[in-house]
Order: structure tokens, then C-alpha cells, then sequence
């Protein structure tokens, strides 16, 4: 590889992107602009197009491609699979040795999407394309796809939805039980937007106090699953791993409960961006983001739709009740400080 | 064979099982030129093959007649690392170099340990077994690459949530291989970055058809596995609890199947 990147260099990537932030009080709530357009106001795609796939939700993804592909018999559509950072730096790489083959990129997480930009090799997206996006999640040079957000996962037979805070730093004097895991990079990314918005002390004194009450998981399904099981309280973990349990065990006992405005509600995104200033390029990231799309990654991914008028999945509280904070997310790939964190108060 | 080059070139080889980044592999030649053309190396893979067997065999020979301290075990392994069909088929299947790994090493640990013999013999039989295989795999592989065949990265290949349970299976015979190598810390990353790039993508449908089975392979990743590498378990103790990763991702692959087949259409 030509080019290895860090962390810190994600970050720096991000931080050029200048538009990864504000994710703002009302933004699932605001349902401000176009409704959603349907796959048939689309153009049909011609000619040949070069995706490159960061990995994401198993087969959906390429499902959504193949349907794409179905639909566009005229596209010659060729697509690289792979983790999502390993294909951000081979963008790049290509680009320095004067072979650049991606038209497009969809990348499962931003920070990946800022390096790409921040190499200078994205097109900038038309105004009508972000017009049906949700407010606070329009950007010039990549499309927002779908969403995770984070979730307080609670015991329904021990608690009801008034016990668990709407604050995370209320969490340690609740007296309850959590389930967390550390090792996640959900995880991290939930302390390092703790540390960004109340600071280190504060965080520190979080962490500390938490450790004390929270039983650490392998991972955050199993998290979700000791909240099911009875052996915590409360879980944090990604809003998916509690709807998928509920879609296989309806009578688990285990809802979700959601914070306001602080690092317990965050939300990040998967997106796309164009590497090329054909319009078959941009036309495509308009297929992805069509209610059909849309609507097919909430139904079977659990994921939330990034445009207006598409539901979320069943089981997330009301649109009006998730209130991701306000947060330059370029600041969240700087994790050294977190990790730091975290093994000084001896939760990693 | 030391990991970097695997590394190198297995992106390269191993199609969509592993994401290809061509450049960086054309950069790495430690594989040695005759992977390029290996037609024209069949001959001397088979010899090596042959003198393999036959170091086997003198091996358990004088283990069965003179006992554990005339058999010095390390040098099937230094054999291995200095055959040249080694390379030839760690560029091209993965799962049956992680088989002849694993045969040296049973081989090995049981004459260490002392074993019967009949137990030994055993080992020895499946180590044959996974040397002719791989001789097999090398011959598939020169007819491939004689025809012009391309080392690409198969961008037409789709890559469904059962298809994925493969490559995650091909990962974690690279985990044992690298293990048995002494190369902790890639084993250790090796199964993080499956975890994170591959199962991850599946976990989600797999939860609704058994949550139970996603939760047991989620701690087998995170921490049941990369604690024994961490710890320095034995080859055995290792391929052990890979196989028993195996048979869950066997029935995770029948889930995924059936899953995928009540899938609704995108448009």
C-alpha cells in the first residue's frame, strides 16, 4: 500500500470535510424538505461504473447493488469489496499512481469518506441531491446513507421507560446495573463524544464510577443479552442489536431507551461519495438513496433512513424523541486520548 | 515462509476471499519467481512432497524404536519453512496450508508429549494426507495460471452474508497458520480483523435465527480465541477451538441461507 493511515489522519481527513457536525437537537425530528423520490422518477444508469464497497451489512448491501444492476441492464457495473479503511487508502493510493479506477465509494463509516475528500478526490455533490436528505445530514461531498444510533437497551421486567435517565452522566447515581463493552469501537467512539462534550474530568469521573456498576461484555449483542437475561439493568450498545433480538425473540424482555443530547444518543452514518464527474456516478448515489432503498435497508437492516418521509425501524422511539448532540464528528477519530482514558481508569 | 510475505500475497490469490490491493502485492517477491511459473516446478513440488514423506516416516521410525530422544521434531519444521512447494501453496489455498500446519504440528506435539504410537501414526497419516492435497491444489493452480488465467481481485463475485461464513472460515485457518508460525500478534489481529470486517456484517440477520449462536461466536472472537493465542496455547488447543468455531459457523451458514431466501426485493 502506498499510503498507510492513522487514526489521526482520519481525523485530519474529517476535519477538511468541514461539514461531518451538527448533528442538531431536532435532527431526526425535522422533516423539513422533498418528500422521497421513488426509484421510478430515476434515470436509467448506462455505461461503466467502478464501486468500491466498504463491508457492511452482510448481503443487503449487495443486494441494493444487484437490484440496482437488474434495473440498469445497460450498466457495466464493477464492484471491490473491502474494509472499508483498506479501500479509502487504495483510493488514495491509486489516485498517487496516476490509476485512479473507483468511480464511486460507499464506505460504512464517515471517517473513511473524509480521507478520500480530504485527498482532494471527491466530486462535489448537486444541491438537489441533499434536498431530500434530513436536516443536519447534507454534505457537500458525500451522501449519508443510513444511520446507527446509540441506545440505553433496558430489563422490561425490572424497569419501566421513567427509570432509566434521559442523561448519561446520570447513569452512575441511578443505582443501576449496565452492561457494556469496552473493546467496542461504538463503544470508544460513545467516550471520546463523552470527552468532547463534558470534558475529561468529567469522563473520568464517569468511567470511574460506572466501573463499579457495569459488568463487561465481549460484545455489545452480548451486552444486549445480559440486559435480556436479567444479569444488568441496562445496556449500551447500538439501537440494531436490540430490534434484531426483539424481530427473533418478541418476547424478550428488553426495550430501548434513548438519552437527549449528549454522547448517549449519537448518531454516525454510512455513505457515498462520487470520484468522478460523470453523471452515472451521482445518479447512482440518487438509487441509493430512494425510498425503495431506504425503505429495504430499515426492513431488513434495522438501519435509519436518512431521508425524509421513510419510517424508522420499528422498536426506535419516535423520530422526535431521538435527539442525537451537536458535534463536530471529525473530533471523534482522535481516540488516542479516549483509550488513554479508558485504560487509566481501568475500563479497557 | 515468514507472514509478511503470506500477507503480501494473498490479497493477490485468494480472490474475493480477501481483499486484493494488486500494487502492494507485485511489491513483495520473498514468495520466490517460481510461483509465476509453477508448471514448469511440478516435478520438483512432487519430489519435495516425496522427501517429506519420507523425513515423516524416518522420524516416527526412530521415535517408535529409539523413543522421543532421537526424534528432533523441530526439524519437520525447518524442512517445511525450506521447501519451495511451501510457497507454492501458501499463494494458493489457504485451508490446505493451514491443514499441513496443523499435521506438523500434531505430529510434532505428540512425539513431544510422548504419545502412543498408533496415536503418532495417526498424526503422521493426516500430515501425508494434507502434503499429496496440497500437491493436488499446486497442479489445479499451474493448469489455471498455464490457461492465463488473471490473479484478480473477482470484482464480479457477490459476496452474500452465507458466502461471507467461507471467507471467515479461510481467516481463521490463516489464524492457526499464523499461530503456528509463532506469529502472535498477526494471529491476534488476524481474528480481530475477521471479527470486525466479516462477522460483523452477518451477526445482524443471524441474531433473529439464533441469538444464542451469535452471542457464543462473539465471545469466541473477542475473547475465548485471542486469549489463547495470547496465551501461548499449543497448536492443538488452538485448531481445537477453531474447529469448534467451524461447526457454529457451519450452522450460521445454513441460517444465513434460509434468510436470505425470504428476503424482500429491494425495488
Amino acid at each position: 500500500m502506498c499510503s498507510d493511515v492513522t487514526r489521526r489522519d482520519l481525523m485530519r481527513a474529517l476535519g477538511a470535510l468541514g461539514v461531518m457536525s451538527a448533528f442538531p437537537l431536532s435532527g431526526l425530528a425535522a422533516g423539513k424538505g422533498e418528500a422521497p423520490f421513488s426509484v421510478e422518477s430515476l434515470p436509467p444508469l448506462e455505461g461503466e461504473l467502478t464501486l468500491y464497497l466498504g463491508r457492511g451489512e452482510g448481503g443487503l448491501y449487495e443486494n441494493v447493488i444487484n437490484a440496482i444492476r437488474d434495473r440498469n441492464p445497460d450498466l457495466s457495473l464493477q464492484v471491490r469489496r473491502g474494509p472499508t479503511v483498506a479501500l479509502a487508502n487504495t483510493i488514495v493510493a491509486e489516485a498517487e499512481a496516476g490509476a485512479r479506477q473507483a468511480d464511486l465509494f460507499w464506505a460504512v463509516d464517515s471517517g473513511s469518506l473524509g480521507l478520500v475528500s480530504d485527498a482532494g478526490l471527491a466530486t462535489a455533490l448537486p444541491d438537489s441531491l441533499g434536498e431530500g436528505l434530513r436536516e443536519g445530514f447534507r454534505y457537500d461531498y458525500w451522501a449519508p446513507v443510513s444511520g446507527r444510533v446509540r441506545t440505553l437497551p433496558f430489563n422490561t421486567d425490572r424497569l419501566s421507560l421513567g427509570d432509566i435517565p434521559e442523561d448519561i452522566m446520570a447513569l452512575p447515581d441511578s443505582g443501576l446495573s449496565v452492561g457494556w463493552a469496552p473493546a467496542y469501537g461504538s463503544f470508544q467512539s460513545f467516550v471520546t463524544a463523552m470527552r468532547l462534550l463534558q470534558g475529561e474530568k468529567a469522563t473520568r469521573e464517569w468511567l470511574r464510577a460506572m466501573k463499579g456498576r457495569a459488568r463487561q461484555y465481549a460484545g455489545e449483542f452480548g451486552a444486549v443479552m445480559g440486559v435480556s437475561r436479567g444479569e444488568v439493568d441496562v445496556g449500551l450498545a447500538n439501537h440494531y442489536y436490540t430490534l434484531r433480538l426483539k424481530a427473533g425473540q418478541p418476547d424478550a424482555p428488553v426495550s430501548l431507551a434513548m438519552t437527549r443530547d449528549d454522547a448517549g444518543s449519537l448518531l454516525n452514518a454510512s455513505g457515498a461519495m462520487a470520484l468522478t464527474d460523470r453523471p452515472v456516478a451521482v445518479n447512482f448515489i440518487r438509487y441509493l438513496l430512494t425510498r425503495e432503498v431506504q425503505e429495504y435497508l430499515v426492513q431488513e437492516a434495522y438501519e435509519i433512513p436518512m431521508v425524509n418521509g421513510v419510517a424508522l425501524p420499528e422498536g426506535l422511539p419516535d423520530q422526535e424523541r431521538i435527539q442525537p448532540p451537536s458535534l463536530d464528528l471529525t473530533r471523534l477519530a482522535d481516540l488516542r486520548p479516549t483509550l488513554e482514558l479508558m485504560r487509566d481508569t481501568g475500563v479497557l | 515462509m515468514k507472514n509478511h510475505t503470506f500477507t503480501a500475497f494473498r490479497g493477490v490469490l485468494l480472490a474475493a476471499a480477501l481483499v486484493a490491493l494488486p500494487f502492494t502485492a507485485a511489491a513483495d517477491g520473498e514468495a520466490g519467481d517460481h510461483v509465476k511459473d509453477l508448471k514448469s516446478h511440478l516435478g520438483n513440488y512432487e519430489s519435495e512432497v516425496n522427501r517429506f514423506v519420507e523425513r515423516v516416516e524416518k522420524l516416527v521410525g526412530r521415535y517408535a524404536e529409539q523413543g522421543p530422544d532421537a526424534a528432533e521434531t523441530d526439524d519437520l519444521i525447518e524442512l517445511w519453512e525450506q521447501v519451495r512447494i511451501h510457497s507454492a501453496v501458501e499463494v494458493n489455498q489457504a485451508p490446505v496450508y493451514a491443514s499441513i500446519w496443523q499435521g506438523i504440528y500434531g505430529v510434532k506435539e505428540a512425539i513431544d508429549q510422548e504419545k502412543d504410537i498408533a496415536t503418532v501414526r495417526a498424526e503422521q497419516k493426516a500430515l501425508e494426507s494434507a502434503l499429496w492435497q496440497a500437491l493436488g491444489v499446486v497442479k489445479m493452480a499451474a493448469q489455471h495460471q498455464a490457461d492465463g488465467g488473471h490473479d484478480d481481485d473477482s470484482t464480479e463475485s457477490s459476496a452474500s452474508g452465507s458466502a461471507t461464513v467461507d471467507e471467515i472460515v479461510a481467516q481463521l485457518d490463516e489464524v492457526t497458520v499464523e499461530h503456528a508460525e509463532g506469529e502472535t500478534e498477526e494471529a491476534t489481529e488476524l481474528v480481530h480483523d475477521t471479527y470486525m470486517n466479516l462477522f460483523e456484517g452477518i451477526e445482524g440477520a443471524l441474531i433473529e435465527q439464533d441469538a444464542e449462536l451469535v452471542e457464543s461466536l462473539e465471545k469466541d472472537f473477542n475473547v475465548t480465541l485471542p486469549k489463547l493465542l495470547e496465551n501461548g496455547a499449543s497448536v492443538s488447543e488452538v485448531t481445537n477451538r477453531v474447529d469448534a468455531m467451524k461447526d457454529k459457523l457451519a450452522r450460521a451458514q445454513e441460517l444465513l441461507k434460509k434468510a436470505e431466501e425470504s428476503q424482500g426485493d429491494v425495488f
